[in-house]
């Protein structure tokens, strides 16, 4: 059984399409990597899996229930970091884990026997009961995980969790996923703008416009999508290159020549080892993935 | 049920902690004290005596009385409405802060989540009523005391009604608000008109003839004149027992809008409980409906 299953999900907004037709399907236990820029549809999708926002078609089954029938198991199952702050700053961390446990039936002693777990998850000891507008970026990170895993969720959302942090906090935002997926096995859906967080996932689906243009392993889309490259340090005799028929750039210091692919450019590698003394071959990019499934350039949450 | 209970007590801490949202509140409160303090007593109390029959002398204390049920009954008559918007606005500030969106990814349903909503503010607004009656009646106590524990008693019933009908009407309003500035647009509006449409900074029957009739059909001005009522009937039934002319009497209610008229028929006292607690059930059920439809139509 699927974690996440989408058949042919559709949500207009008057003429904008915001969601168009996707499919998808998240395995148990996978780090699912949701791609796009801002208005790809991403958040939209999400609103309507945690049955916040209604379908105008399409069908969604989360851990084989219907959103349209089981909704109330549904949301039992997830737990969502959003990327901004949504708990109550004025409110202690501990009051809002207990405001927010009830909403899922857990309160008395089994929340006090939920937060001791939670509590040494993410070690909250010394924050506790201080109010949690006043806490740091890092600190705020690790109470909206704690807020999203207090009724023990089978599936964990992140939206865009590191949109805005520093690198300190964004290591630890991806040192306690890798922990979470490690002890408790959580399916992971994740929406993200960085190249290098979808890189690290399990699959990989590519919206744009509302639409699906790619999707598969990340290295099932290098493959597809970018190219890798063999960079060649020493002075090689430009002329040579030329009459050996291979394409190449020239940059600070180093030759580029593009491959489709590592069987390629090893092939090159061989051709041409009378010439090449010092190389390296560089894999292909999320970057260039995006960029060649959607036309457009997309770095640390901004187009380009 | 237990959501309700985790919800009603977040809600009523975050109104209480949230220095912007309590402050707030208590805006227009404190202007009525200000005005009070400033002048407003020596008006109404100049404009006491010089009406007076010639020759006929009233005790110092029931002037005082007179007065101060008149500030109490015009500050517990906005701050029913006033507190109940300005605490409701946690509804809003749920929207755009995101918080909403948190609460509503649980299995809470819609209905809980209004109804949450609508008990704290109730109860936040009732709170701070019943603090601002108590000291109310301890500048009573010490200037002119009238008041009998039945009069304490309906003045309690009066405020629940009242703070029903500024729950009511605040969550209707605040369904619609979405964001930070129709909040503070919302809560000036409100915090600087209710006082005066209502009766509370200037008695309704010093305005002009139309004003005071097209007044006449907003239900919260019957809340004011019900409060004003059980604050001074004290006071009134003490002018009695001193043989204070009847028509005279008539005339000061009049004055400061114990009684009240509808196109020239004087409203009872009944029919003025009628009125507003008809009108708050009325928005109650308004609101209990356009939760219903909206989830719905989500």
């Amino acid at each position: 059984m699927n974690a996440i299953e989408i058949k042919n999900l559709k949500k207009y907004f008057g003429e904008v399409k915001a969601v168009d037709d996707i499919s998808l399907k998240v395995k148990q236990g996978e780090l699912f990597a949701f791609l796009g820029l801002n208005g790809a549809g991403k958040s939209t999708t999400i609103s309507i899996i945690c049955g916040t926002l209604k379908k105008d078609s399409g069908k969604v089954f989360v851990n084989g229930f219907d959103i349209d029938t089981d909704i109330d198991k549904i949301k039992k199952d997830i737990g969502i970091v959003f990327q901004g702050s949504a708990l109550d700053k004025p409110l202690s961390v501990i009051e809002n884990l207990r405001s927010r446990a009830a909403l899922y039936g857990i309160f008395g002693k089994d929340f006090e026997n939920r937060i001791q777990k939670i509590n040494e998850m993410f070690e909250l000891d010394e924050v506790l009961n201080r109010p949690y507008g006043k806490l740091s970026g890092g600190q705020k990170r690790r109470v909206d995980f704690a807020r999203a895993l207090i009724h023990s969720p089978k599936i964990l959302i992140l939206d865009e969790p590191t949109t805005g942090l520093d690198p300190q906090s964004r290591i630890l935002v991806w040192k306690i996923v890798d922990k979470l997926r490690k002890e408790q096995g959580l399916t992971v859906f994740l929406t993200t703008h960085y190249m290098e967080e979808a890189a690290e996932a399990d699959y990989v689906v590519i919206l744009d416009s509302g639409k699906t243009v790619a999707d598969g392993t990340p290295n099932f889309l290098k493959e597809k999508y970018s190219f890798d490259t063999l960079k060649v340090y020493n002075a090689v005799d430009k002329e040579v290159l030329k009459q050996r028929n291979l394409e190449f750039k020239e940059e600070n210091g180093y030759i580029k020549i593009k491959a489709k692919n590592i069987a390629k450019a090893k092939q090159i590698l061989i051709e041409n080892a009378d010439i090449f003394d010092d190389f390296e071959i560089i894999k292909g990019k999320m970057d260039d993935v995006f960029l060649n499934a959607t036309g457009k350039v997309l770095q640390g949450g901004e187009q380009k | 049920m237990n959501d309700i209970r985790f919800l009603v007590r977040r809600n009523i801490k975050m109104f209480f902690k949230d220095k912007g949202l309590f402050f707030t509140s208590l805006i227009t409160p404190f202007i009525l004290l200000v005005l009070y303090a400033t002048f407003l007593a020596n008006v109404y109390k100049s404009s006491f005596t010089e009406n007076l029959p010639k020759g006929f002398k009233v005790a110092e204390s029931l002037i005082n009385g007179l007065v101060g049920g008149q500030l109490i009954g015009s500050l517990l008559a906005v701050s029913c409405i006033t507190v109940a918007f300005c605490s409701n606005m946690l509804m809003v500030q749920d929207k755009f802060n995101g918080a909403k969106a948190d609460i509503r990814i649980s299995p809470v349903k819609s209905s809980h989540l209004a109804l949450g909503y609508f008990l704290a503010t109730f109860a936040c607004t009732f709170i701070i009523c019943l603090f601002a009656m108590g000291a109310g009646l301890v500048y009573i106590s010490f200037i002119g005391w009238y008041i009998t524990f039945g009069d304490i008693l309906m003045l309690i019933l009066t405020l629940f009604i009242m703070v029903i009908f500024g729950t009511s009407l605040s969550s209707i309003i605040n369904f619609f608000l979405s964001s930070q500035g129709q909040v503070s647009a919302v809560g000036s509006l409100v915090s600087s008109v209710y006082g005066f449409i209502c009766g509370a900074y200037m008695p309704i029957s010093t305005f002009g003839k139309g004003l005071q009739k097209a007044i006449s059909f907003l239900p919260g001005t019957y809340g004011t004149s019900l409060i004003k009522q059980n604050a001074l009937r004290g006071v009134f039934e003490e002018m009695k027992n001193t043989h204070f002319p009847t028509k005279e009497i008539e005339m000061i209610k009049d004055s400061i809008d114990c009684n009240l008229y509808f196109f020239d028929n004087k409203v009872s006292f009944a029919a003025m409980y009628a009125i507003i607690t008809g009108f708050s059930l009325a928005l109650l059920i308004i609101y209990i409906l356009m939760n219903s439809l909206s989830k719905k139509n989500k």
